[in-house]
């Protein structure tokens, strides 16, 4: 087994896994974003002087916090098929990816939302704003500042998380490495080189993530 | 529910099976996390760029790739391992990287003039790493220690895709052989459920034991 070789073989993987990544990252995304505003909403809920709902913030948080992804996943996946409403795999893994993040992401904002002095929602109040237009105006876009290195890292767990979705049959970056490898017998090259597609996923992500903060950093 | 009762056996066996798993690989995981802190500690001019390398590679990959490359990677160099022996050497090795993160925090969290005290007082510096830093930097992980076993506990899930006999393999083999699919995922979400909280509890314990100490 020469070097050219290998670096042959590796440049012929490159279509598929690339592929792959792309699936890998669209789900990271959607999740990402759609776990931001369900995360925003269970922190509404977990911050609500209603009890009821109060404490099934807190319950979901609890229980998508305390199980892992997989098992969650799973029930996404084959629950509404036994409800008969069967649902396509990458269906069942975004919104399993979103709901499970909204739990982290609520976590995370609302430790922001509890740095943001209480006189400013007062000074909303007196200027006539809505609740709702003092949680999207003034609140969010300060959480989202504050709160930004842990959501970047939240956004490279989501990535990871993501490789578990090949068990339900979506052509992920893994899925796509356990196909490679089952064709070419050759597990250790494609399996190393597909986890360097995720190191090389994350790495940029986190680079990106600095970036922002230090732009965020000097303008305020 | 009676279809749950009916499970409780195998759910139980299996929960002993994932608490196993997932407490000696993050019992192994700490050690070499605890071993790799107090080597870049020690030899921080060598180790601390291959350190660094280390933990950027364990923690850029997701935790399934890096088991992959362990059980069907490795054979192919001549290291056959069982699927039981695979995960725990793969979820030591990811979860070491996190662990020694963490010791290196609780190193952190200690004032460096306490180093400076000690030596003045003429305490070498094993004596003061054992002394003095250690059960500080114990007292300041232990939340983070309990966090990370939960994580370690949650990774072990995917096991179940090599075959470990665990709890999310045990209730898919429910679900294939039963053709139920409500009972078994119910089952198996509580089941960790109860198991992460275990921990947690655990670890709350344990706090509330030491804080009393501490004080004096």
């Amino acid at each position: 087994m020469s070097a050219p070789d290998l670096l042959a073989r590796c440049l012929g993987y490159a279509p598929q896994l690339l592929d792959g990544a792309v699936t890998t990252l669209y789900l990271s995304l959607i999740a990402v974003v759609c776990g931001f505003f369900a995360g925003v909403f269970i922190h509404v809920l977990s911050a609500s002087h209603n009890r009821l709902l109060a404490g099934f913030a807190r319950t979901y948080v609890s229980v998508i916090r305390g199980t892992p992804m997989l098992a969650q996943l799973l029930v996404f996946y084959y629950v509404p098929t036994a409800l008969g409403l069967p649902l396509p795999g990458v269906m069942s893994a975004a919104i399993g990816l979103s709901l499970n993040t909204a739990a982290y992401q609520s976590q995370i904002l609302g430790a922001g939302f509890r740095s943001i002095p209480r006189g400013q929602i007062e000074a909303a109040q007196t200027f006539n704003l809505t609740r709702r237009q003092a949680l999207w105006h003034i609140e969010i876009p300060q959480v989202v500042a504050l709160t930004l290195p842990a959501l970047v890292s939240e956004m490279i767990d989501v990535v990871k998380a993501t490789a578990v979705v090949s068990v339900i049959a979506v052509t992920d970056l893994m899925r796509v490495g356990q196909q490679l490898a089952s064709v070419s017998y050759r597990p250790l090259e494609v399996y190393t080189l597909a986890a360097c597609y995720y190191l090389a996923i994350t790495t940029l992500l986190s680079l990106a993530g600095r970036a922002l903060e230090r732009r965020i950093a000097r303008r305020t | 529910m009676e279809s749950l009762l009916s499970l409780a056996p195998r759910f139980g066996k299996a929960m002993l099976v994932t608490l196993a798993l997932g407490l000696s690989s993050a019992l192994l995981g700490a050690l070499c996390g605890f071993v790799l802190n107090a080597l870049r500690l020690r030899f921080t001019r060598w180790l601390s760029r291959p350190y660094r390398a280390y933990i950027w590679l364990v923690r850029g990959m997701p935790y399934l790739s890096q088991m992959v490359i362990v059980y069907f990677g490795l054979p192919v160099l001549g290291l056959t391992l069982s699927a039981v022996q695979a995960t725990v050497v793969s979820l030591a090795f990811y979860s070491a990287a996190y662990f020694a993160e963490i010791f290196r925090a609780g190193w952190a969290s200690i004032p460096p003039s306490q180093l400076d005290a000690a030596r003045a007082f003429g305490i070498g510096r094993a004596a003061a790493f054992r002394t003095i830093e250690l059960p500080q930097a114990l007292v300041f992980s232990i939340p983070l220690l309990a966090n990370q076993t939960i994580l370690v506990i949650k990774e072990s899930a995917v096991a179940s895709i090599i075959t470990v006999p665990e709890l999310t393999m045990t209730a898919s083999e429910v679900v294939s052989s039963t053709y139920t699919y409500i009972a078994p995922y119910a089952m198996l979400i509580v089941c960790y459920w109860l198991l992460t909280q275990f921990i947690a509890l655990t670890a709350r314990r344990v706090m509330k034991l030491i804080a009393p100490l501490e004080d004096a």
